[in-house]
């Protein structure tokens, strides 16, 4: 059989082990086959590294915490401690986050960049935005707490001009961009070309905004538990929101599997299905739920508050770096980008 | 007016000036001396520093010839019965494929790009300006095609300009000036699209129906991306060149995702501001 028998023999002798080669014989390389080009990633991964995970996990928390802030307001309550800790939470994570995202810039220099134009299609544009101006207003919100509290050096003229900032109308104005700020890190990842992300399009948003909340609950709680501050009646509040956030969170985290289906592989891989499951299903989730909706004790809420903060934090990790994991593979990408793949509610302007 | 690309791959001998002149008018860094192992493409992908790739396909679906053929009878295309039931399969089994940057009609890149650094500039092409990209890398993982993409040492995004520089001057891309079979030909887009068509159906006639033209609304658009201004004219499916077969806008979902999100935020406040009341 000539040349085809000769090769024959040859590859029945060699032992592969997915290991590259030195002869090159195309008919049985492992790699080699008509729905892929050697396994090389037809779409390239985001480059953000550990700056964006942590940053989506306070600016997620800075959010919830300024809703939990403008809630209180509207509702009259009069809780100096929780108005502190919430306040005080946005302020520190506004401040955090414009810095790591910079530091994350390729040309941290030209982040002002960013705000020389609005683009209301790019996540990042409109986040960026919203970040400036919510973590501005907040700080302005902040800022009168601060003046109430001394923290100005006294009774001085930026004291006085600070207690003169309208704080409710200034948080009630900032809620949308802060709600926005939690949600809108999720609607970035969507707007790609990245399979996971993308098939999940439609809960993704909320999915990280119920995250953000919950994660600002448990974070006010964990502060008023751990300094014994908090009014009971306040921390009492905390945990019924807490356990209703958690559930919601957890129809939503479910919700999303489902729609993404095989795309969520990267989820369960063996690198990020511990994290996955056990961090953030199992301890950011079930177990919190399980502490809450059981006995009352302040050990209790301060366990169940760091489970939630930590399954939070893995919760973003995993979908950041499942998003490497899911555009390094060329079958999720291509059976995404089919014509009857992956997006059946694109409507078909014609066929071939 | 539009310009664009035709990359027609059936004439593709794989020479790689392309790849060469690119590097060279661009004044782009090597990539190394990696070998792949698996293939004779050592340049593997299109990235920030190698604006031209000419993929290296190998296509061993048909049966090798053996026995005593008369090579020259069938290089001028006479069809008889192989021995073996053999089949010389000359286009399908040892291809070409200079890829490049697509340049959408409505690009992902360009919509996902914060600064505004990535436009359309006089030539309808999607260009980067190198002056404002701040390098936030969002534009890498929105583009179909995987083709911008991050240089770490730069910070910034690249890719290809379709030799901006050079069409001012009224010259051709440096790319399509060096290839020697004009596999890769530049031009108006209508113009382009016209000899596509005459090109793919003369491979019709020839005995090839698989040949067919990449980049039109029908397959580089269905999604919203309406169609490329660098097509190609490929001979199998488009995987087999590491390409998508049916690439979408993901900005199109934008505008769905953040209705949703309010609608939760709004449930959500609710659910908080009613666990606050007791």
């Amino acid at each position: 059989m000539g040349v085809s028998g000769i090769r024959g023999s040859m590859a029945e002798e060699t032992k592969r082990n997915g290991k590259p080669e030195t002869s090159h014989r195309p008919e049985t390389d492992p790699k080699r086959d008509d729905k892929n080009y050697y396994g090389i990633p037809p779409i390239k991964r985001a480059h953000w590294t550990w700056q964006i995970y942590v940053y989506f996990w306070i600016g997620g928390i800075g959010a919830g915490s300024h809703l939990l802030a403008t809630i209180g307001h509207l509702l009259g309550w009069k809780d100096e401690a929780f108005f502190r800790t919430t306040k005080y939470t946005t302020l520190a994570a506004m401040t955090i986050s414009p810095v790591l995202l910079i530091w994350d810039l390729g040309r941290p220099e030209r982040f002002l960049n960013m705000l020389r134009i609005l683009k209301l299609r790019s996540p990042m544009s409109t986040g960026s935005w919203a970040l400036s101006v919510f973590g501005s207003m907040s700080g302005l919100v902040a800022t009168k707490q601060a003046a109430e509290d001394g923290l100005l050096l006294g009774d001085n003229f930026a004291s006085r001009l600070a207690k003169l900032v309208p704080d409710r109308l200034v948080s009630v104005l900032a809620l949308p961009l802060g709600l926005y700020v939690g949600a809108y890190t999720g609607i970035l990842l969507i707007a790609t070309s990245v399979p996971m992300w993308a098939r999940n399009w439609l809960l993704m948003g909320p999915t990280f905004l119920s995250s953000a909340v919950s994660s600002g609950l448990s974070w006010t709680s964990l502060v008023l538990h751990l300094g014994n501050w908090g009014e009971s009646k306040t921390l009492g509040a905390l945990k019924r929101a807490e356990r209703v956030v958690l559930v919601i969170e957890a129809i939503l985290i479910a919700a999303s599997l489902i729609r993404m289906g095989k795309w969520s592989k990267p989820l369960f891989s063996k690198k990020l299905g511990p994290l996955f499951v056990g961090g953030t299903l199992i301890g950011g989730i079930a177990a919190p739920l399980v502490l809450l909706f059981g006995k009352e004790t302040r050990e209790r809420s301060i366990l169940a508050s760091v489970l939630v903060l930590v399954g939070g934090f893995l919760f973003r990790y995993v979908m950041v770096v499942g998003g490497r994991e899911s555009a390094d593979d060329p079958e999720s990408y291509f059976s995404f980008a089919k014509k009857d793949g992956g997006r059946p509610e694109v409507s078909g302007e014609g066929s071939e | 007016m539009a310009t664009g690309f035709l990359t027609d791959t059936t004439v593709c001998i794989g020479c790689k000036a392309c790849e060469v002149a690119c590097k060279q008018w661009n004044q782009l860094p090597a990539d190394g001396y990696e070998l792949t192992g698996d293939s004779y493409d050592n340049t593997k992908q299109l990235s920030g520093d190698t604006w031209r790739h000419v993929a290296f396909i190998e296509n061993p679906k048909k049966k090798r010839l053996t026995g005593d053929v008369d090579l020259v009878a069938l290089a001028e295309d006479v069809k008889e019965d192989l021995p073996n039931g053999a089949e010389l399969d000359g286009l399908g089994r040892w291809t070409f494929m200079s890829d490049v940057c697509k340049h959408c009609v409505e690009a992902p890149c360009q919509q996902a790009c914060p600064t505004g650094a990535i436009i359309r500039n006089e030539f309808d092409n999607v260009y980067i300006q190198p002056d404002v990209c701040n390098g936030c890398g969002y534009c890498v993982p929105a583009c179909p095609y995987g083709v911008i993409t991050s240089v770490p040492e730069d910070g910034r995004a690249f890719k290809c300009t379709l030799c901006y520089d050079r069409q001012i001057d009224g010259l051709e891309p440096a790319c399509a000036k060096a290839c020697p079979t004009n596999s890769i030909m530049f031009g108006e887009v209508e113009e382009l699209e016209r000899v596509a068509e005459e090109r793919v159906k003369q491979l019709h006639d020839r005995g090839y129906p698989q040949a067919f033209l990449y980049g039109t609304p029908e397959v580089g658009g269905t999604g919203g991306i309406g169609g490329n201004h660098s097509k190609f004219i490929l001979m199998d499916v488009p995987e087999t060149y590491n390409l998508p077969e049916n690439p979408f806008l993901p900005q199109d979902k934008v505008a769905g995702a953040t209705v949703a999100s309010a609608v939760a935020a709004t449930v959500i406040g609710a659910v908080v501001a009613w666990a606050f009341r007791g």
